[in-house]
C-alpha cells in the first residue's frame, strides 16, 4: 500500500463521483478531437501498464452492404489485412506480433472495427500501418479469392457444420424484418460471396473507408498531446472525404406475429428463437429495453431462467436480450431485435415452451417490477458494462463505437448512471408496447428425424458479427470474459 | 450480446481458451528494440515504417500470500482503480478425482453446488450475487474444480460471503439435483452434435486410455445413476480447504481482504479422509501414430485434431516448446496459419497450443477444413510439424515469437480475471506465483538451440495421434493414402 506504483497513480487520476443512486461512477479522463480530413480521434490515458489499445471503427457494417452482395462487409473486413502497395500481405501481422501485440477485425450490423493492443513501444509502427491502409489497399484478385475461401470456411465452421447454425442471428432477422438492410443475412449466401469482384472491393473501400466515416480511439500509456501529434503526423496525409449519407433503414413495429419452422440435420435437441422489433440504441426506449432484456435473460436470477428452466422445466437454457444477436445492447444504430434463444427438452412442445414464455412476458407488461429487483438487475448491468471499459483495447473499442454511432464517447461512461434512473414503470411500459405477440417473429428449429433422407434443410448461411479469426459467440459474455479455469482445461 | 474472440492467441477467446499456455510477464523486457532484420525469404518492411520505440518495464503484479490454519492457501493481488474484484477458488481434483464408476460427476457437482446452502436457496444465491454485480461460475477441469465470480468492488464483501457459503454449506437439495441431472442429460445429447466436443472426447480417450485424464464429460450412465447423496459425499470429501487456493484480484485493500477471507473461511473444516493424490502420469509410450475417426453424417467439414505428448508446465523445456509452438501454429503469423489459411484458404480456424496438466503435457493442433481438402490439409499439417522438427527457424521467426509471447501476456494480465485465472493455473500445476514474473525472462533467454531441441523432441508428426470428425467416407477416401491405421475412435 505504501508503494506508489503506476497502477496506483492511475487509480488516483480516475474521477470517482458519489451519487445517491449509485455507489460509484467510473470515468477515466478522455478527450476528442477531429483532424482536418474528417478523422475523429478519441484519446484516453491509462498509465496502469506500458501498453496501448487502438481501435478504428468505420461506419459501415452488414446492414448497409449492397443488395446481391450479402456478406460483403465482412468479406471486405478480411481484405483490410491483405496488404497495401507499400506494406505487402503478411506485414501487418508480422509487425504486430514482433511488436508483442495482437490484432483482429470484426464486422457488426452498424460498424466494422479493427483493433490492436501491444506494448507501447509498438505504437508508432501500428499507427503508421493503420494510416497506410486508410490510404489505399492492394486490390488483388488472388487475395480476394484466398479470403473468399477463408470466409466460406468461417461460415461452414460457425453455421453450416454447427447444430442450430446460429439461426437466431442469421435466420431470425429475415423473418422479423422487411427491408433488405435489416432482413438479409450478413454472413452472406455463398452465391453472393462467390459473385463478389475486386471492383466491388475497390468501390466499397472508396465509399466507406474514408476518414469522415471513421473514429480512431486510443487508450494507454501515453501523453494525450504526444499521441495526438503522432496521429496527426501519420493520418493527415489521408485525403479528406466525408461519410456517405446514411439511408433510412427504419421500420415500424410488426402488426402480426410471424411463425416459422425449420429442420436441422445436425441438432439433436430442439430450439426456439424469438425476436421483437426494438428501437435504435440512442433512444430512451432502447435504454429501457436493455434493462427489460436483462431482467428477462441475465443469469440464473433472471425471470425467464427461473420460470422456464427452474419452475416449469420446459427449457434447458435461455439466453437473449436487446440486440442479442448482433452486439451489446448499446452499440448499434437502427432497428434491432430484443429476443431470446431457447433450447428445450425433446419431450416438450413448442406450444408448451411459448405458453410459459408468454406468461413471463405478459406479467412484465402487466405489472412493474419492484424497485429492489430493478436495482439488482442494473447493478449486474453496471458490473458487466465496466467489463467493456476495463482494459485499454476494450475501452478503445467501446469509445470508438459510441463516438461513431451516437456522436458521444462520453455516453459510454454515462451508461451506469442512465441505467440507475430507469424506473419500474418505464420497464413495464416498454414491455406492454414492444413485447407483444403482434410485434414478434418466432422460429422453431427441430432436429431432422431422418437427416440422410433430407439433405440440406434450411441451412442458408448468414452473420452478424464475423471476426477475422475465431468463432463467434452470441452469448452474453464480456469481450474479455473470465476464463474460469485453470489447470488443464478442456 | 455477442462477443469477440480470437482463436490464435488464446486471447479473448471462447473458442480455444482451452490452453494453459501463455504465461505472465511483467518483468522488464530485455529484448532487442528494433524491428527484427528480415531474413532472406521475408518480404521487405515498408521503408517509412517507424521503428519500435524504447521498451518500458512491466510491473509484475504483487501477490500477497497467506495460509489459513485449515490449510487454505490465499493469494491476493490488489489493483486499485477499476471498480471490480475477481474471485476464484480452485480445489485440486476435477474429473480425474471422480469415482471410477461415475465418470464426469464433477460436472453435476458444478451444476448443483450453487443450488442451495443451509441458509440460502438457489434463487437467493443467484439474486444476491446479481445484486453484487456478479454471477457464480462453477466448473470442472481434469485437475481441478473451480468456483469463481466477478463482482463490483463496492459489493466485494457481499459477494465473498456468498462464495464462502457455497463452498462450505452446500446442501444439494434432491429436487435441484434431479433437475440438474435431466438438464445435463439433454445437454449431453445436444453436445453429441458438436464436432469439437466429439473430437475432444475422442482425443482424451486415445491419449489417456482408461487413465484419470481420459474423461472430459459425464456419460448417460453416470448421470442417470448419480444421486444427491453421492454429491453430498463427494463434496464433503473433496471440497476442502487444505486442497484449495483462494485468489482475489482487483480493487481492494489487501489487509482488509485478508481479514474478510479469514472471517469467511476460518471455520471451513478439513475432513478426516485423506486427500486425493495427484493423478498418475500417463504412459506416453502407448500413443500410436494412427487416425481415429468419429462418423458424423451431414458434416460439411472435417474437424481435424492432432495430439502428441508434450512438456508439463514445470518441465525445463516447457518454455522452449512454447516458443517452438508459436512459430509452428500458435499465433496468427505462424507457419501453419500462413500456409493452410492465408496461402491455401483451406480453413478459418487453424491453430496449435500446449495443454498442460498436473501430471502430463500435450501438444495439440486443430483445424476445421472443408470436406474436399481433408487430405491436403493433413498433409500440410504433417509438413509443418516435420519442417519445424528438422530445420531451424529463422532469426526473425524466433525473435518475433519471443516478443509476441512476452508482450501478449502483459496485455492479457491487465484483466483481473486473467490474472486470477493464471494464478490458479500455476497453483494447480504446483508452481509458485513468482512464476508470473519469471516468465518473460525465461522466454527472453531462449536460444535457437533451445527451440531446436524442443522442436526435435516434441514436433515430429510421427509422434501424433490424429482425430478426424466428419463424413466417414470423406475421411476414409482422403486419409487412406497416408498409410496409417484407421480406426473408429474409442
Amino acid at each position: 500500500m505504501e508503494n506508489f506504483s503506476p497502477r496506483r497513480l492511475a487509480a488516483l487520476l480516475l474521477v470517482c463521483v458519489a451519487s445517491p443512486a449509485l455507489a460509484q461512477t467510473w470515468r477515466p479522463p478522455t478527450t476528442v478531437k477531429t483532424l482536418p480530413n474528417g478523422l475523429t480521434v478519441v484519446l484516453s490515458e491509462d498509465h496502469s501498464a506500458p501498453t496501448f489499445g487502438l481501435c478504428i471503427s468505420y461506419g459501415i457494417g452488414s446492414r448497409l452492404e449492397p443488395e446481391g452482395r450479402s456478406g460483403f462487409a465482412h468479406l471486405f473486413e478480411h481484405m483490410m489485412f491483405e496488404g497495401t502497395p507499400v506494406a505487402e500481405k503478411g506485414i501487418f501481422d508480422r509487425v504486430t506480433e514482433s511488436g508483442g501485440g495482437f490484432n483482429n477485425g470484426q464486422t457488426t450490423n452498424d460498424f466494422t472495427q479493427y483493433f490492436e493492443s501491444a506494448p507501447i513501444s509498438a505504437l508508432d509502427a501500428l499507427l503508421w500501418l493503420e494510416a497506410d491502409r486508410m490510404k489505399t489497399l492492394d486490390f488483388s484478385t488472388k487475395n480476394l479469392d484466398n479470403q473468399r475461401s477463408v470466409v466460406e470456411e468461417e461460415v461452414r465452421v460457425n453455421v453450416l457444420n454447427q447444430p442450430y447454425g446460429l439461426f437466431f442471428a442469421f435466420e431470425l432477422p429475415g423473418k422479423a424484418f422487411d427491408k433488405y438492410p435489416n432482413a438479409h443475412n450478413g454472413y452472406g449466401d455463398f452465391k453472393d460471396l462467390d459473385a463478389a469482384t475486386i471492383s466491388d472491393v475497390e468501390s466499397f473501400y472508396e465509399k466507406y473507408y474514408v476518414p469522415g466515416n471513421a473514429v480512431l480511439a486510443l487508450v494507454g500509456d501515453f501523453s494525450s498531446d504526444e499521441a495526438f501529434a503522432k496521429i496527426e503526423k501519420y493520418f493527415s496525409a489521408v485525403p479528406a472525404k466525408p461519410a456517405p449519407p446514411r439511408p433510412d433503414v427504419s421500420e415500424g413495429l410488426l402488426t402480426k406475429e410471424r411463425r416459422d419452422q425449420e429442420t436441422d440435420n445436425l441438432a439433436k435437441v430442439p430450439a426456439l428463437a424469438i425476436g421483437y422489433r426494438a428501437p435504435s440504441a440512442e433512444t430512451h426506449d432502447a435504454l429501457v429495453g436493455a434493462v427489460a432484456g436483462e431482467l428477462l435473460h441475465n443469469g440464473q436470477a433472471s425471470r425467464l431462467y427461473q420460470a422456464l428452466v427452474k419452475e416449469k422445466q420446459v427449457a434447458l437454457s435461455v439466453s437473449g436480450g436487446l440486440n442479442f444477436n448482433n452486439y451489446t445492447p448499446f452499440e448499434y444504430k437502427g432497428p434491432t431485435l430484443l429476443g431470446s434463444f431457447i433450447v428445450y427438452p425433446p419431450g416438450k412442445t413448442e406450444d408448451e415452451v411459448l405458453a410459459a414464455y408468454d406468461a413471463v412476458i405478459n406479467e412484465l407488461a402487466r405489472k412493474a417490477p419492484s424497485r429492489e429487483e430493478l436495482e439488482r438487475v442494473t447493478s449486474k448491468m453496471r458490473s458487466d458494462w465496466y467489463d467493456q471499459l476495463g482494459i485499454p483495447v476494450q475501452r478503445a473499442q467501446t469509445l470508438s463505437h459510441f463516438q461513431l454511432l451516437q456522436g458521444s464517447f462520453d455516453r459510454a461512461y454515462a451508461i451506469p448512471e442512465e441505467l440507475a434512473k430507469v424506473t419500474p414503470d418505464e420497464v413495464r411500459a416498454f414491455a406492454s408496447k414492444y413485447l407483444v405477440k403482434s410485434n414478434r417473429a418466432v422460429i422453431n428449429r427441430i432436429p431432422n428425424p431422418s437427416p440422410a433422407a433430407k439433405p440440406g434443410a434450411n441451412l442458408a448461411p448468414a452473420p452478424g458479427a464475423g471476426l477475422r479469426f475465431s468463432s463467434v459467440s452470441f452469448n452474453a459474455e464480456p469481450v474479455f470474459g473470465p476464463d474460469p479455469v485453470s489447470g488443464g482445461a478442456q | 450480446m455477442s462477443s469477440s474472440s480470437r482463436s490464435m492467441a488464446g486471447f479473448i477467446s471462447q473458442a480455444i481458451v482451452k490452453e494453459v499456455f501463455l504465461f505472465a510477464c511483467f518483468a522488464p523486457l530485455t529484448l532487442v528494440l528494433a524491428l527484427p532484420a528480415s531474413a532472406q525469404k521475408d518480404k521487405p518492411l515498408p521503408k517509412d515504417l517507424p521503428p519500435f520505440g524504447p521498451e518500458k518495464p512491466f510491473q509484475t503484479p504483487r501477490v500477497q500470500q497467506a495460509k489459513l490454519e485449515n490449510g487454505l492457501t490465499v493469494w491476493l493481488v490488489s489493483e486499485p482503480g477499476f471498480p471490480k474484484v475477481s474471485y476464484n477458488v480452485v480445489i485440486l481434483g476435477g474429473y480425474a478425482a471422480d469415482p471410477k464408476e461415475r465418470p464426469g460427476l464433477s460436472d453435476l457437482l458444478a451444476a448443483t453446488i450453487d443450488q442451495g446452502t443451509a441458509s440460502r436457496n438457489a434463487r437467493q444465491i443467484a439474486e444476491q450475487l446479481q445484486d453484487a454485480g456478479g454471477d457464480l461460475s462453477a466448473s470442472a477441469s481434469r485437475d481441478a474444480f473451480s468456483v469463481s465470480a466477478g463482482v463490483l468492488s463496492s459489493k466485494s464483501s457481499e459477494g465473498l460471503a456468498i462464495l464462502a457459503d457455497v463452498l462450505q454449506n452446500a446442501t444439494f437439495p434432491d429436487s435441484e439435483v434431479a433437475l440438474a441431472k435431466r438438464n445435463l442429460l439433454d445437454s449431453l445429447e445436444s453436445q453429441e452434435a458438436d464436432p469439437h466436443f466429439l473430437a475432444n472426447r475422442a482425443l482424451a480417450r486415445v491419449m489417456f486410455g482408461n487413465g484419470p485424464y481420459s474423461v472430459i464429460s459425464p456419460t448417460k450412465e453416470s448421470l442417470t445413476a448419480a444421486t444427491a447423496a453421492e454429491l453430498r459425499a463427494e463434496y464433503a470429501r473433496r471440497v476442502r480447504p487444505d486442497q484449495a487456493l483462494f485468489v482475489a484480484v482487483g480493487d481492494f485493500n489487501a489487509d482488509q481482504m485478508l481479514s474478510l477471507v479469514r472471517q469467511q473461511f476460518a471455520n471451513w473444516r478439513v475432513p478426516a479422509s485423506v486427500a486425493e493424490p495427484p493423478p498418475a502420469a500417463p504412459s506416453t509410450g502407448d500413443l500410436s501414430h494412427a487416425i481415429y475417426f468419429v462418423s458424423r453424417p451431414d458434416s460439411v467439414q472435417t474437424t481435424i485434431e492432432l495430439a502428441a505428448f508434450g512438456p508439463k508446465r514445470s518441465d525445463p523445456d516447457y518454455t522452449a516448446a512454447l516458443v517452438a509452438n508459436a512459430i509452428y501454429g500458435g499465433t496468427f503469423g505462424s507457419r501453419l496459419t500462413s500456409n493452410i489459411r492465408e496461402d491455401k484458404g483451406y480453413t478459418y480456424t487453424p491453430g496449435s497450443f500446449l495443454q498442460t496438466f498436473r501430471s502430463a503435457g500435450t501438444l495439440r493442433t486443430q483445424a476445421d477444413v472443408r470436406n474436399a481438402v481433408t487430405g491436403p490439409s493433413l498433409n500440410e499439417i504433417f509438413y509443418e510439424m516435420n519442417r519445424l522438427a528438422t530445420t531451424s527457424p529463422t532469426d526473425r521467426e524466433l525473435e518475433q515469437a519471443k516478443r509476441y509471447l512476452v508482450g501478449i501476456e502483459a496485455i492479457q494480465m491487465q484483466a483481473h480475471s486473467a490474472v486470477a485465472g493464471q494464478l490458479a493455473s500455476l497453483w494447480i500445476q504446483g508452481l509458485p506465483p513468482e512464476e508470473i514474473g519469471a516468465y518473460s525472462k525465461k522466454i527472453a533467454a531462449m536460444t535457437a538451440g533451445d527451440v531446436d531441441a524442443a522442436a526435435r523432441k516434441y514436433f515430429p508428426a510421427s509422434r501424433t495421434a490424429i482425430i478426424a470428425v466428419g463424413e466417414e467416407k470423406v475421411i476414409r477416401d482422403q486419409l487412406a493414402l497416408f498409410g496409417l491405421p484407421i480406426h473408429p475412435a474409442p
